[in-house]
């Protein structure tokens, strides 16, 4: 686990320092260059590549709870087909034991899988797969923002702060209407 | 020297199922097509996206206070009229009742900050205003469905003079009673990060919620029953109704999900009397009027003890408690609802309308 982090750390660091050096070496032609996106895009670039970076642990991380997640259901699918195998030789070989076999398989897989959907060890793993997912998610929300930024295109973060703006205008005339009405 | 022989009638099966599967495009609609709702109405009222439905009446004489349902958050309105023979509104226009509905329609982005107040408070509270301004009455009674029987609950609780009576139909109210898989998600859910991130809660986690209810009855099982009933024409065109309408999920306004699961789910503060809702303290001690609560023994979305304890937690002295040997939906939606769930509220909410 320590040396994971040390890995990401190294690898971190390596790539905000030659960033860095890149942006500095540079930012005298492009000062004098350009003012346009791409300007703004190289000054941002640093952003991006940090987020690339640090998203690395969490993509690790994501794997990790995926994997759990599939081996929770395999594990619990060979228990059911167990159960089911081992009551297969009670059940009669003509048709109404077809009929009894289908309804033993799907009753059976039924309560086990229902168990697992029920039980606290499922939940915590698949909340934490879709934790890790939305971590992942935010970093690709912030890439998103640096290259609206570098367009002079309105980020995320400012139409939300419009949508609350309206949300809270919206509000405030129901209020006052509510309360003319009453008057 | 044993000989190996094959049962007729499991190869009869065989190549029937085989036939109804080749043939289930010619014989079905495609469900994407399938018209849903056939009781007439129109639109009273509309503010944002929620729109009040008046349903056309089927009676000369109509019962004085005018009901109001308040759908769910989840899924669309049109469950409670999918099927004439199964219309839970039409069955009600037919008992005299004047009937008004929700349609809390599908909020997009823009609509992230609604919350519990604005549902309750704004969107319930003007429906019930319109209604009483339109048929000239000081109180209505308010029916909620799912989610729609908490809002309808946490509505007559901050505003108990503008209720006649509350019909609570499997309403989420005891979240930690709650035994559903869902509730079981929904305990270690981190729903502000999911709020932050992504802002409305989006129909895809709705969709996987219903996949882990019942997941071989519901996702295998039913498709193997439509495929051998796919010559009865009342049963195709029955399950591909329900069908488009379980595919018909709006997502949730992020600050009524957030508060949902933290304040219903997680920390259980309606049942406890400790929810605000717009600043407003929501007890249930403050339901005087009279209230039936409607349970489905067999519901696997909401657990009858889930939503058995409003019965026990309100102040009113005129209260029923019902428990129907049935589903979620079907306690709405069925031929049972229709001979024995509607005519007892049609009685009931007579003897007090």
């Amino acid at each position: 686990m320590e040396n994971e982090s040390n890995i990401t750390d190294y690898y971190k660091k390596t790539a905000m320092f030659w960033s860095d050096m890149i942006a500095m070496m540079s930012s005298k032609p492009t000062t004098l260059s350009a003012v346009g996106p791409l300007r703004n895009l190289s000054s941002n670039l640093k952003k991006i590549t940090s987020e690339l970076t640090e998203a690395n642990k969490e993509i690790v991380e994501f794997n990790n709870f995926l994997i759990e997640y599939y081996k929770q259901l395999a594990d619990t699918w060979t228990g059911a087909q167990k159960e089911v195998s081992s009551r297969i030789t009670k059940i009669p070989q003509n048709e109404e034991g077809l009929e009894a076999y289908k309804r033993v398989w799907i009753d059976i897989f039924e309560n086990n899988f229902t168990g697992l959907f029920d039980s606290k060890k499922f939940s915590e793993n698949y909340n934490s797969l879709i934790s890790t997912e939305l971590d992942l998610l935010k970093r690709w929300n912030a890439i998103t923002d640096v290259m609206l930024k570098s367009a002079n295109l309105p980020t995320k973060e400012e139409i939300e702060e419009i949508y609350e703006e309206l949300h809270n205008l919206k509000n405030r005339i129901s209020k006052l209407e509510s309360s003319k009405k009453k008057a | 020297m044993s000989e190996n022989k094959f049962n007729p009638k499991i190869i009869g099966d065989f190549l029937n199922f085989s036939r109804n599967f080749t043939e289930a495009p010619m014989k079905a609609s495609v469900p994407h097509e399938v018209k849903l709702g056939s009781t007439q109405f129109d639109v009273a009222y509309k503010e944002d996206k929620m729109r009040l439905l008046h349903f056309k009446p089927l009676t000369s004489k109509q019962v004085r206070t005018p009901l109001l349902i308040s759908y769910a958050v989840v899924n669309r309105y049109h469950i409670f009229d999918i099927d004439p023979k199964k219309s839970w509104v039409k069955n009600l226009l037919e008992q005299g009742f004047d009937v008004y509905l929700i349609d809390w329609g599908t909020p997009s982005k823009i609509d992230k900050f609604l919350g519990f107040d604005e549902y309750v408070n704004r969107y319930l509270d003007n429906c019930v205003d319109f209604i009483c301004d339109e048929t000239n009455v000081d109180k209505v009674s308010i029916q909620g469905y799912c989610t729609g029987g908490t809002l309808a609950t946490v509505y007559s609780s901050l505003h108990p003079e503008r209720v006649k009576n509350l019909i609570a139909t499997a309403p989420v109210i005891d979240g930690w009673k709650d035994t559903t898989v869902v509730s079981n998600i929904a305990k270690y859910f981190d729903v502000d990060k999911l709020v932050d991130t992504v802002g409305n809660m989006p129909p895809e986690f709705i969709y996987f919620c219903f996949s882990i209810l019942k997941p071989f009855e519901q996702g295998v099982e039913k498709y193997i029953k439509f495929l051998n009933n796919i010559d009865n024409e009342k049963y195709v065109d029955s399950f591909l109704k329900i069908e488009k309408w379980l595919d018909e999920t709006p997502p949730i306004p992020g600050e009524l999900f957030r508060q949902w699961i933290k304040d219903i789910y997680q920390d259980n503060l309606l049942i406890q009397n400790k929810m605000y809702v717009g600043n407003k303290h929501v007890s249930l001690k403050n339901l005087n009027m009279p209230v039936f609560t409607q349970v489905a023994i067999g519901d696997h979305l909401v657990s009858p003890e889930c939503s058995m304890p409003l019965h026990y937690a309100v102040s009113s002295t005129d209260k029923t408690l019902k428990l129907y040997p049935t589903g979620h939906v079907g306690m709405i939606a069925s031929s049972f609802s229709q001979k024995t769930v509607l005519p007892e509220l049609g009685k009931w909410l007579k003897e007090r309308s």
